[in-house]
Protein backbone atom coordinates (compact mmCIF):
# COMPACT_ATOMS: atom_id res chain seq x y z
CA UNK A 1 0.00 0.00 0.00
CA UNK A 2 0.66 3.56 -0.93
CA UNK A 3 0.59 7.05 1.18
CA UNK A 4 -2.76 8.43 -0.29
CA UNK A 5 -4.54 4.67 -0.43
CA UNK A 6 -8.10 4.65 0.43
CA UNK A 7 -9.49 1.52 2.47
CA UNK A 8 -12.81 0.25 1.30
CA UNK A 9 -15.63 1.94 3.54
CA UNK A 10 -18.35 -0.18 5.30
CA UNK A 11 -21.45 1.56 6.11
CA UNK A 12 -23.97 0.33 8.58
CA UNK A 13 -27.34 2.02 9.54
CA UNK A 14 -27.67 1.29 13.38
CA UNK A 15 -31.35 1.22 15.11
CA UNK A 16 -32.01 0.11 18.83
CA UNK A 17 -32.10 -3.43 18.28
CA UNK A 18 -28.66 -3.32 17.58
CA UNK A 19 -27.39 -1.52 20.36
CA UNK A 20 -29.83 -3.67 22.47
CA UNK A 21 -27.87 -6.72 21.10
CA UNK A 22 -24.55 -4.87 21.71
CA UNK A 23 -25.65 -4.12 24.99
CA UNK A 24 -26.19 -8.15 25.80
CA UNK A 25 -23.11 -8.97 23.79
CA UNK A 26 -20.88 -6.52 25.76
CA UNK A 27 -22.42 -6.82 29.27
CA UNK A 28 -22.67 -2.87 28.86
CA UNK A 29 -26.14 -1.98 30.08
CA UNK A 30 -25.47 1.91 31.12
CA UNK A 31 -29.38 3.27 30.60
CA UNK A 32 -27.91 5.76 28.17
CA UNK A 33 -27.54 3.10 25.32
CA UNK A 34 -31.21 1.14 26.20
CA UNK A 35 -33.32 3.12 28.02
CA UNK A 36 -35.25 5.63 26.18
CA UNK A 37 -37.11 7.43 29.22
CA UNK A 38 -33.95 7.72 31.16
CA UNK A 39 -31.71 8.94 28.00
CA UNK A 40 -34.48 11.51 27.37
CA UNK A 41 -33.17 13.00 30.51
CA UNK A 42 -29.89 13.58 29.32
CA UNK A 43 -28.33 15.85 26.94
CA UNK A 44 -28.85 13.30 24.32
CA UNK A 45 -32.30 13.67 24.35
CA UNK A 46 -32.79 9.68 23.72
CA UNK A 47 -30.42 6.46 23.56
CA UNK A 48 -27.14 6.55 22.09
CA UNK A 49 -25.30 3.77 20.54
CA UNK A 50 -22.49 2.34 22.17
CA UNK A 51 -19.38 4.09 21.72
CA UNK A 52 -16.95 0.71 21.55
CA UNK A 53 -20.30 -0.73 19.49
CA UNK A 54 -19.74 1.84 16.55
CA UNK A 55 -15.67 1.74 16.86
CA UNK A 56 -16.01 -1.90 16.12
CA UNK A 57 -16.55 -1.08 12.50
CA UNK A 58 -12.60 0.09 12.54
CA UNK A 59 -11.14 -2.98 13.17
CA UNK A 60 -13.39 -4.52 10.74
CA UNK A 61 -12.09 -1.94 8.16
CA UNK A 62 -8.58 -2.72 9.16
CA UNK A 63 -9.01 -6.12 9.17
CA UNK A 64 -10.91 -6.63 5.85
CA UNK A 65 -7.57 -4.85 4.52
CA UNK A 66 -4.60 -6.31 6.76
CA UNK A 67 -6.49 -9.75 7.54
CA UNK A 68 -4.97 -11.41 10.85
CA UNK A 69 -2.12 -9.09 11.07
CA UNK A 70 -4.55 -6.26 12.40
CA UNK A 71 -5.42 -9.32 15.24
CA UNK A 72 -1.86 -9.29 16.40
CA UNK A 73 -0.26 -6.31 15.99
CA UNK A 74 -3.34 -3.74 15.18
CA UNK A 75 -3.16 -0.38 17.21
CA UNK A 76 -6.04 2.12 17.31
CA UNK A 77 -6.21 5.71 18.90
CA UNK A 78 -9.62 6.71 18.65
CA UNK A 79 -11.60 9.46 19.94
CA UNK A 80 -15.41 9.77 20.06
CA UNK A 81 -16.35 12.83 18.08
CA UNK A 82 -20.32 12.49 18.48
CA UNK A 83 -23.06 10.52 19.86
CA UNK A 84 -24.79 7.70 17.48
CA UNK A 85 -28.75 8.27 17.45
CA UNK A 86 -30.27 5.09 16.47
CA UNK A 87 -31.61 5.56 13.19
CA UNK A 88 -28.29 6.82 11.87
CA UNK A 89 -26.09 5.16 9.20
CA UNK A 90 -22.59 5.39 9.80
CA UNK A 91 -19.44 5.08 6.87
CA UNK A 92 -15.94 4.36 7.74
CA UNK A 93 -13.09 6.10 5.74
CA UNK A 94 -9.48 5.06 5.97
CA UNK A 95 -6.86 6.35 4.09
CA UNK A 96 -2.98 5.38 4.29
CA UNK A 97 -0.94 8.88 5.98
CA UNK A 98 2.47 6.72 6.69
CA UNK A 99 4.31 3.64 5.31
CA UNK A 100 7.54 2.15 6.73
CA UNK A 101 10.08 0.13 7.28
CA UNK A 102 10.40 -1.74 10.62
CA UNK A 103 12.78 -4.47 11.92
CA UNK A 104 9.93 -7.00 11.88
CA UNK A 105 7.77 -5.50 8.93
CA UNK A 106 6.44 -2.71 7.10
CA UNK A 107 4.21 -0.69 9.60
CA UNK A 108 1.31 0.88 7.98
CA UNK A 109 -0.77 3.95 9.38
CA UNK A 110 -4.01 5.13 8.54
CA UNK A 111 -6.57 7.65 9.67
CA UNK A 112 -9.56 6.17 9.99
CA UNK A 113 -12.79 7.40 10.99
CA UNK A 114 -16.46 6.82 11.32
CA UNK A 115 -18.86 9.58 9.84
CA UNK A 116 -22.59 9.80 9.99
CA UNK A 117 -24.94 10.25 6.92
CA UNK A 118 -24.79 14.00 7.00
CA UNK A 119 -21.05 13.99 7.22
CA UNK A 120 -20.07 14.65 10.68
CA UNK A 121 -17.37 12.91 12.72
CA UNK A 122 -18.62 10.36 15.38
CA UNK A 123 -14.70 9.49 15.42
CA UNK A 124 -11.77 9.89 14.49
CA UNK A 125 -8.38 8.53 14.94
CA UNK A 126 -5.24 6.70 13.45
CA UNK A 127 -4.74 2.94 13.22
CA UNK A 128 -1.27 1.13 12.79
CA UNK A 129 -0.76 -2.25 11.52
CA UNK A 130 2.41 -4.21 10.94
CA UNK A 131 2.65 -6.65 7.43
CA UNK A 132 5.33 -9.12 8.75
CA UNK A 133 8.03 -9.58 6.59
CA UNK A 134 7.34 -13.25 6.67
CA UNK A 135 4.42 -12.52 5.36
CA UNK B 1 -20.20 0.88 48.86
CA UNK B 2 -19.78 3.24 45.69
CA UNK B 3 -16.24 4.35 44.90
CA UNK B 4 -14.90 7.74 45.93
CA UNK B 5 -13.95 8.64 42.56
CA UNK B 6 -12.33 12.18 44.00
CA UNK B 7 -9.85 9.51 45.89
CA UNK B 8 -8.85 7.71 42.83
CA UNK B 9 -4.94 8.02 42.45
CA UNK B 10 -3.05 7.49 39.80
CA UNK B 11 -1.24 3.93 40.22
CA UNK B 12 -4.35 2.45 42.54
CA UNK B 13 -5.87 -1.10 40.69
CA UNK B 14 -9.11 -0.60 40.11
CA UNK B 15 -10.32 -3.79 38.31
CA UNK B 16 -8.25 -7.20 38.58
CA UNK B 17 -10.43 -9.73 37.03
CA UNK B 18 -10.36 -13.14 35.07
CA UNK B 19 -12.62 -13.92 32.20
CA UNK B 20 -13.04 -16.78 29.72
CA UNK B 21 -13.71 -16.06 26.34
CA UNK B 22 -15.85 -18.81 24.59
CA UNK B 23 -17.16 -19.44 21.45
CA UNK B 24 -20.84 -18.23 22.68
CA UNK B 25 -19.81 -14.63 23.89
CA UNK B 26 -17.47 -14.53 20.72
CA UNK B 27 -20.02 -15.30 18.63
CA UNK B 28 -22.63 -12.94 20.50
CA UNK B 29 -19.82 -10.27 19.57
CA UNK B 30 -19.45 -11.05 16.09
CA UNK B 31 -23.28 -10.94 15.49
CA UNK B 32 -23.74 -7.53 17.50
CA UNK B 33 -21.13 -5.84 15.40
CA UNK B 34 -22.10 -7.47 12.41
CA UNK B 35 -18.45 -8.18 11.58
CA UNK B 36 -17.92 -9.27 7.83
CA UNK B 37 -14.43 -9.70 7.76
CA UNK B 38 -14.24 -12.99 7.42
CA UNK B 39 -11.03 -13.06 9.93
CA UNK B 40 -12.14 -14.23 13.22
CA UNK B 41 -14.60 -17.01 11.55
CA UNK B 42 -11.59 -19.60 11.49
CA UNK B 43 -12.57 -21.01 8.10
CA UNK B 44 -8.95 -20.75 7.64
CA UNK B 45 -6.61 -21.21 10.64
CA UNK B 46 -7.84 -21.86 14.45
CA UNK B 47 -10.99 -19.11 15.23
CA UNK B 48 -9.75 -16.47 16.77
CA UNK B 49 -11.38 -12.94 18.92
CA UNK B 50 -11.93 -9.76 17.56
CA UNK B 51 -9.16 -7.98 19.27
CA UNK B 52 -11.96 -5.12 19.56
CA UNK B 53 -14.37 -7.98 21.24
CA UNK B 54 -11.19 -8.92 23.55
CA UNK B 55 -11.04 -4.59 24.48
CA UNK B 56 -15.05 -4.81 24.96
CA UNK B 57 -15.19 -7.54 27.60
CA UNK B 58 -11.70 -6.14 29.75
CA UNK B 59 -14.04 -3.16 29.74
CA UNK B 60 -16.97 -4.90 30.89
CA UNK B 61 -15.13 -5.45 34.14
CA UNK B 62 -13.63 -2.42 35.03
CA UNK B 63 -16.70 -0.53 34.37
CA UNK B 64 -18.32 -2.86 36.93
CA UNK B 65 -15.68 -2.49 39.47
CA UNK B 66 -16.01 1.38 39.41
CA UNK B 67 -19.80 1.22 39.71
CA UNK B 68 -20.00 4.09 37.38
CA UNK B 69 -23.29 6.06 37.74
CA UNK B 70 -25.70 6.57 34.94
CA UNK B 71 -25.16 9.02 32.66
CA UNK B 72 -20.94 8.10 32.19
CA UNK B 73 -19.71 8.51 28.70
CA UNK B 74 -16.88 6.84 26.89
CA UNK B 75 -14.77 9.80 25.14
CA UNK B 76 -11.53 8.27 24.29
CA UNK B 77 -10.00 4.80 23.64
CA UNK B 78 -6.17 3.59 22.85
CA UNK B 79 -5.90 -0.25 22.07
CA UNK B 80 -2.17 -2.10 20.87
CA UNK B 81 -2.71 -5.68 19.88
CA UNK B 82 -0.15 -7.58 20.80
CA UNK B 83 -1.36 -11.46 20.16
CA UNK B 84 -4.44 -13.26 18.36
CA UNK B 85 -6.43 -14.51 21.53
CA UNK B 86 -7.57 -18.14 20.19
CA UNK B 87 -11.11 -18.55 20.92
CA UNK B 88 -11.68 -20.39 24.33
CA UNK B 89 -8.81 -18.67 26.27
CA UNK B 90 -8.63 -17.07 29.60
CA UNK B 91 -7.89 -13.52 30.12
CA UNK B 92 -6.65 -11.48 32.74
CA UNK B 93 -7.05 -8.00 32.96
CA UNK B 94 -5.51 -5.74 35.42
CA UNK B 95 -7.05 -2.08 35.15
CA UNK B 96 -5.12 0.90 37.03
CA UNK B 97 -6.14 4.74 37.16
CA UNK B 98 -3.98 6.25 34.31
CA UNK B 99 -5.38 9.89 35.15
CA UNK B 100 -7.97 11.42 37.28
CA UNK B 101 -9.28 15.18 36.82
CA UNK B 102 -12.18 17.37 36.66
CA UNK B 103 -13.08 20.00 33.86
CA UNK B 104 -16.20 21.94 33.32
CA UNK B 105 -18.55 19.99 35.96
CA UNK B 106 -17.12 16.69 34.71
CA UNK B 107 -14.30 13.79 35.98
CA UNK B 108 -12.61 12.33 33.36
CA UNK B 109 -11.09 9.38 34.90
CA UNK B 110 -8.18 7.60 32.51
CA UNK B 111 -7.94 3.90 33.23
CA UNK B 112 -5.06 1.74 31.64
CA UNK B 113 -5.53 -2.06 31.37
CA UNK B 114 -2.93 -4.40 30.33
CA UNK B 115 -4.31 -7.83 29.41
CA UNK B 116 -2.66 -11.08 29.38
CA UNK B 117 -3.89 -14.88 28.01
CA UNK B 118 -3.71 -17.88 30.61
CA UNK B 119 0.18 -18.02 29.42
CA UNK B 120 0.84 -14.41 30.95
CA UNK B 121 1.29 -13.24 27.21
CA UNK B 122 0.06 -9.37 27.52
CA UNK B 123 -2.50 -9.47 24.24
CA UNK B 124 -3.32 -5.77 24.73
CA UNK B 125 -2.21 -2.82 26.12
CA UNK B 126 -5.18 -0.29 26.54
CA UNK B 127 -6.16 3.32 27.97
CA UNK B 128 -9.95 4.06 28.07
CA UNK B 129 -11.19 7.87 29.06
CA UNK B 130 -14.41 7.76 30.74
CA UNK B 131 -16.41 10.94 31.52
CA UNK B 132 -18.21 11.13 35.01
CA UNK B 133 -20.70 13.49 36.20
CA UNK B 134 -18.63 15.28 38.61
Amino acid sequence: MQVGDELTPITRSIDQTDVDAYAEAAGDFNPIHIDEEFAKTTQFGGTIAHGMMVAAMLPELMATEFKRDWATTGKLKIRFRAPVRPGTTVTTHGQVKRVRDTETGTEITCTVGVRDQDGEAAITGDATVTISNDD
Amino acid sequence: MPLDYAALAVGDTISDRTFPIDTNAVEKYVGAVRDQSGVFDGADSEPIVPPMAVAAFALRGVLEDLGIPNGTLHTGQEMTFSGAVPVGDTLSCQAKVAQNSVRAGFRFIGVGMDVRDRSNRQVMSAKSMIMVPA
